[in-house]
């Protein structure tokens, strides 16, 4: 009970200081951005007529002086407007409409790696601990280094050239898949949506009587477990029930209506939702190969951290003890050893994962992906200020937030750590 | 008759220090390999084990390996125009090589050409000498500032270890490639200026990782000593600190070293580096996979690769000869 409260009140703590970190990197990422020596508006100039350019200039504030800009950036910021992008493919879109429509797919991405990953990675890890020094060790020692060592974006390319060129000149141009290569420019878009909510979407409802019906079984076996403090069973079946329609209505009747204008951004959600197969098949075909490249680059680091800590730890005299019970060997690796491993590869998987999230960019650029990489970079190359700071923002967010869910993280690992 | 003795005992001498040369080294790298006359100098010998027992853990093969790769690429850095026909003039981008770009493998061109007709042999020599500038002024800027801000952070504590931290706190939750993309557009692609700003933001974890070790350190019995002895604060925090901290520090050299070879190469990929100055990112962006030459792909990544992949095995093998007890 005490240990929940200090918990609480060390993530209170931990957010509150968030904010003036995101502030100085607000203010960091401004300065440097309006110091970069790239004119936004270069796509402006055309021919003669300058008045176009001074227009532009005028109506985007940029011909005031820079602290008015800097003020008045802050106001818009923390109101909402973050401003808008001034080039590129999403001329005069606003900064978060941009994010909204760009960051889902690159999670969609990486959430595939994000899940693969840790699994595997930490199960070469200990196979490689538990048979030292042996040929499995050696092989998952040489794949972890190959990882480790070579330029991610080089093995990327390497993929591409596998299946782009190895496979089609070895079987005589029988393996022609297009679509594992690059991204069709037409189908990158959103999927369409129709204006009436399709019966796909009872999906959704029944995902949210799964949710309910679930809810309910653990309330009840919790009931059930304080039997001091019963109560009439009348009572607590209505008290769940009420709660429960309260909950889908406060929580899931505005993400269907979210849902039914502006869909959900994720192309493969979006494609299920709204029955469009060949979205969803294309949209598979095309993570194939990013997934893949993701995936076997951050398996390298996980791989190494796993094994050593696991190699640390199978020395314990613990280790020693329950050989000596008679524990079977392969309880002793997955229960004993492992769990006590964990504790540094976790930190690493949690800081994986927004590292894959930025690293993304190389992926995204070798891939032709529209993703949140891909416009990041664009936006640096182009001078495109607003957007830029839209998404150093977000970059950050992500980063502090993965710092504090690493750091929660090892409470539940290791129940011995407790933050003050 | 005392002559003759004296002449006697010399050549004696000379007969053991030609073999005592020849035994030392089998001695370290032998293991198991013994003298039977130095049985009489046993206790000299037991100095030298403990360096024995360095040596022993140093040469596996796989940091000999990793030794003969850099060693090799260093070789090739210093003597690049003595191993190619073309000058660097002839490598760079204003100039067209006359021909046809991503040529096959010929006899003139021993691994193809890529674009502009460049040698891609040649544009790999040149490149392994910018690699060493890549690899190690970076590296040293952030292991040298590492050492000295982390010393001070951890001993003076206070107000100074409070502004350092936070501020190691702010660039950790930076995108730090994106801020050094950012400021590329800033200063300029000039390679110098991009290498000391890598190097100084890579400063941050070498810091934290340096001001952890201090902080054991300095609950030493001698660093009391030393203080109960009236030493100066600086001579505490350089000579007797410094030096106990040198080891894990060392090794963290090594691993740096291919974090910022990958990430250097990573950011002229992008080609936010100078053109003019021959470097494998820029080659790798340049040779097409689908163009006929794919040599011109393949050849600089994997020199990349190797580079970062010697400097980990040399950092692996160091951290078994100095720390047995760690295993990795």
């Amino acid at each position: 009970m005490k240990k929940s409260t200090n918990m609480v009140k060390y993530l209170i703590k931990r957010i509150l200081t968030m904010i003036p970190m995101l502030f100085t990197v607000l203010i960091i990422t401004w300065i440097l951005a309006n110091a970069m020596a790239i004119n936004p508006l270069q796509g402006e100039v055309t021919g003669w007529d300058m008045q176009i350019y001074y227009d532009e200039m005028a109506r985007l504030g940029l011909d005031q002086p820079l602290f008015i800009q800097f003020i008045k950036y802050i106001q818009d910021f923390f109101t909402g407007n973050w401003g808008e992008s001034y080039s590129g493919k999403f001329e005069g879109w606003l900064v978060t409409d941009i994010i909204i429509t760009v960051l889902p797919r690159t999670l969609e991405m990486i959430v595939l790696p994000i899940f693969i990953i840790p699994i595997i990675a930490v199960k070469l890890g200990s196979i490689s601990a538990k048979n030292r020094k042996k040929k499995k060790d050696i092989l998952v020692r040489s794949i972890a280094v190959i990882g480790a060592g070579f330029p991610s974006f080089w093995i990327a390319i390497l993929l591409q050239f596998l299946i782009g060129r190895v496979l089609l000149e070895t079987t005589y141009f029988q393996f022609d898949i297009d679509i594992l290569n690059a991204n069709n420019v037409e189908l990158a878009a959103n999927v369409p949506f129709p204006d009436i909510i399709p019966p796909q979407s009872s999906l959704l409802v029944m995902v949210m009587l799964f949710f309910l019906i679930i809810g309910g079984i653990y309330l009840i076996y919790r009931g059930n477990r304080l039997k001091k403090q019963a109560q009439p069973a009348t009572k607590k079946y209505l008290f769940m029930l009420i709660s429960g329609i309260l909950i889908c209505i406060v929580g899931i009747v505005p993400i269907m209506f979210f849902i039914n204008t502006y869909g959900t951004k994720f192309r493969l959600l979006d494609s299920i939702i709204f029955n469009e197969p060949l979205y969803f098949w294309d949209t598979i075909g095309h993570l194939l190969l990013p997934g893949l490249a993701m995936t076997f680059i951050s398996l390298a680091a996980i791989t190494r951290q796993t094994r050593s800590s696991m190699l640390d730890v199978l020395n314990q005299d613990y280790i020693r003890t329950a050989r000596a019970k008679g524990v079977p060997e392969k309880v002793i690796i997955n229960k004993h050893a492992l769990r006590n491993a964990l504790l540094p590869t976790s930190n690493l998987i949690i800081g994986g994962t927004a590292s894959a999230l930025l690293g993304s960019l190389f992926i995204e650029r070798i891939f032709d992906y529209p993703g949140f990489g891909d416009t990041f970079f664009t936006s640096i190359i182009s001078g495109n200020i607003s957007l830029i700071n839209g998404c150093v923002m977000v970059a950050t967010i992500i980063l502090l937030s993965s710092n504090l869910i690493a750091d929660v993280m090892y409470t539940i690992i290791d129940p011995r750590i407790i933050y003050t | 008759m005392l002559k003759i003795e004296k002449v006697k005992e010399k050549e004696l001498r000379r007969k053991k220090d030609k073999p005592r040369i020849i035994s030392l080294i089998k001695f370290y790298l032998l293991p198991g390999w013994r003298v039977p006359e130095f049985s009489e100098q046993e206790y000299e010998i037991e100095k030298t084990r403990s360096k024995r027992k360095f040596f022993r853990h140093l040469l596996t093969i796989l940091t000999i390996t990793g030794a003969i790769i850099i060693l090799s690429f260093i070789f090739m850095g210093i003597y690049v125009p003595w191993l190619t026909q073309y000058p660097l003039q002839n490598l760079i981008p204003p100039y067209m090589a006359p021909g046809v770009p991503y040529l096959l493998p010929s006899p003139d061109h021993l691994l193809g050409t890529t674009k502009n007709g460049f040698d891609v042999l040649a544009r790999m020599l040149w490149g392994a000498r910018t690699s060493l500038y890549m690899a190690l002024i970076p590296t040293v800027i952030a292991v040298g500032g590492g050492l000295i801000l982390g010393t001070i952070s951890a001993y003076f504590g206070g107000k100074v270890d409070y502004v350092i931290m936070r501020i190691v706190d702010l660039i950790y939750s930076l995108p730090v490639l994106v801020i050094v993309l950012i400021l590329t557009q800033i200063f300029g692609l000039t390679l110098l200026i991009m290498l000391s700003i890598w190097g100084s933001f890579a400063i941050a974890g070498n810091l934290r990782f340096m001001r952890s070790l201090v902080l054991q350190i300095r609950e030493m019995l001698y660093i009391k000593a030393a203080k109960t002895g009236g030493a100066l604060r600086l001579k505490v925090m350089f000579s007797h600190i410094l030096p106990n901290a040198l080891p894990p520090m060392i090794l963290t050299f090594f691993g740096q070293i291919a974090v910022t070879m990958l990430g250097i190469a990573a950011i002229s990929y992008l080609g936010l580096v100078n053109a003019q100055i021959p470097n494998w990112g820029q080659d790798i962006a340049w040779g097409n996979i689908y163009k006929e030459n794919f040599l011109a792909f393949l050849i600089p990544g994997l020199s990349t690769g190797l580079f970062a992949i010697a400097a980990m095995l040399i950092g692996d093998g160091l951290r078994d000869a100095i720390d047995p007890k760690l295993k990795i």
